[in-house]
């Protein structure tokens, strides 16, 4: 039984490629087959976060428009080879992909894969509404910044009346000692506002940029705050009980020796 | 603001009417007509009946102008003479006075839809019930800039209000609700939410949103929430909106809390539930 997630967001920057990238890998580093589409028409960059730019042959549109099976438009993935990438074109624009053809595509592919993952692009027009259209279970990247959750509240709206209603919620780019400090929006605050279920919450890490960089997702990299964060949400969507991360305070002997000025 | 040569404004029959400066000709009024409805996005709403008075055009710039306004699906029809009386262009509007004083720079360009509604109601409160006996207390005015003439009675709401209707849902950024009746909300308001509604509006849940009681003029609506922290609060005719807290002040109401006009006023006070 396979399960077609999308992650979206509304606001852009707030790291759904990212998030798609991560979960995918970790998902097919647990023995999982999994497909990634790039539905970002245009400003395509999954591709870029796996390092797989340099083997697109054929793209997304081409599948959509029957000129390939679907097969061969598959990048697999250099190390894993149970993660496989649909890329999309980068000079056609959203326009290109009609929401029925990619149903129709994604129907085809869950006889062959257990987790398709749609990267949604930013935006609700038309290509948010085609990339949910597929999907069983949408997930919602947000930020602990207003401007995120306010994005992500109308895009959970938006998902309500297009009737997706398994909706799942990661905060990304959590800094725990703003939060500590009341200068960034709590784990509290972003309940209260968008009360759906929270499957993650993952702390701002600089090795994302570095894994971004270097076209590794971060989940891969034992000694990475983040990669433990994603490696316990595929834990979770496959339905294991794993309990929030808490980030390390500064213990008490440190906040003494700020005290005494050290 | 300068002479227009086509003013619109509420109407008797609840849709919208046109009255025309005196000197204009038809050439100018129809083209200015077509300049509105082309730029006027979500002003004008399909379906919305347009009215102006009948003796302004001969029969075959009638049949023009119908053609016209059926091409943005609305409907364009004479206004009946009996009840022409109140036609003249003088008047102010009460929607472009408060689009002067009152709504920020930011939604100038387009009146937003409930006001044009609520406008349509206030004219019609005006022109059906002039029998009605003189409203004791016409509050709603005091606050108001005293643009409008006569104060927006609280009497005649639209017929059929009784009914309330019930959300059972969280209210989210961009979704609306838009009634003649009273609204009961099981869930929270966000903001960027909106509640327009004709009669009283209950929120079990957090309100943050903008809520809009008594949107046709019924001065004795109110506004109750377990927590009410709203961005904007509208009741009839009068606006209030939350203080300019410091950012990442994060105040919180104890308890329920109920808005009300007193005075004139809009006036928050604790209840209990």
């Amino acid at each position: 039984m396979s399960e077609i997630f999308v992650i979206t967001s509304g606001k852009g920057g707030v790291g759904k490629t990212t998030t798609t990238a991560n979960l995918g890998m970790g998902l097919a580093m647990r023995g999982k087959r999994v497909v990634l589409i790039d539905t970002d028409t245009g400003l395509r960059n999954l591709d870029l976060l796996l390092g797989l730019e340099n083997r697109i042959m054929y793209d997304l549109i081409d599948v959509t428009e029957g000129r390939v099976p679907y097969k061969k438009a598959l990048v697999r993935h250099k190390k894993v080879d149970s993660l496989f990438l649909l890329p999309t074109s980068q000079v056609k624009d959203k326009t290109a992909v009609d929401p029925e053809a990619l149903v129709k595509l994604c129907n085809e592919m869950r006889e062959e894969f257990d987790y398709i993952l749609i990267d949604c692009p930013a935006g609700i027009e038309q290509g948010f509404k085609t990339a949910i259209a597929a999907a069983d279970v949408a997930i919602v990247v947000t930020m602990p910044e207003i401007s995120a959750v306010r994005d992500a509240d109308k895009i959970i709206g938006e998902l309500g009346r297009a009737e997706k209603d398994t909706i799942k919620l990661i905060v990304n780019r959590i800094r725990p000692q703003m939060v500590e400090n009341g200068d960034m929006l709590g784990m509290d605050d972003i309940n209260d506002i968008l009360s759906i279920d929270c499957i993650g919450q993952v702390p701002d890490d600089e090795k994302v940029v570095t894994s971004t960089n270097r076209g590794e997702p971060c989940i891969t990299m034992s000694d990475s705050l983040a990669g433990q964060a994603y490696r316990n949400i595929v834990g979770r969507l496959m339905g294991e009980n794993i309990p929030f991360m808490t980030f390390p305070k500064p213990g008490f002997f440190e906040k003494l020796k700020h005290v005494f000025g050290h | 603001m300068s002479e227009e040569i086509v003013k619109i404004k509420g109407s008797a029959a609840g849709g919208l009417q046109l009255t025309f400066a005196p000197q204009a000709t038809f050439a100018s009024i129809y083209d200015d007509i077509r300049a509105k409805l082309t730029d006027g996005n979500g002003f004008f709403l399909r379906g919305t009946l347009v009215q102006f008075p009948r003796e302004v055009f001969s029969d075959d710039e009638r049949s023009q102008l119908t053609k016209l306004f059926h091409k943005y699906g609305l409907i364009f029809r004479p206004l009946e003479s009996g009840t022409a009386s109140h036609s003249g262009h003088e008047r102010h509007s009460f929607a472009s006075s408060l689009l002067d004083q009152e709504t920020p720079a930011a939604t100038a360009t387009a009146l937003p839809n409930w006001m044009n509604e609520a406008v349509a109601a206030a004219e019609n409160a005006q022109s059906e019930a002039p029998a009605a006996e003189p409203d004791p207390a016409p509050k709603a005015t005091a606050a108001e800039p005293a643009a409008r003439p006569a104060p927006a009675e609280s009497a005649p709401e639209p017929p059929a209000v009784q009914e309330m209707v019930v959300v059972n849902r969280t209210l989210r950024g961009g979704q609306e609700i838009r009634t003649q009746s009273s609204v009961l909300v099981c869930g929270n308001v966000n903001p960027g939410a909106q509640i327009i509604a004709g009669g009283s509006i209950d929120i079990r849940g957090t309100c943050r949103g903008v809520v809009h009681a008594g949107a046709y003029g019924d001065t004795s609506a109110f506004i109750v929430a377990d927590q009410l922290i709203p961005t904007q609060i509208r009741i009839a005719s009068l606006i209030a909106r939350s203080p300019d807290a410091p950012a990442g002040s994060n105040e919180q109401s104890a308890g329920a809390e109920r808005a009300s006009i007193k005075d004139g006023q809009i006036v928050i006070e604790p209840i209990k539930r």
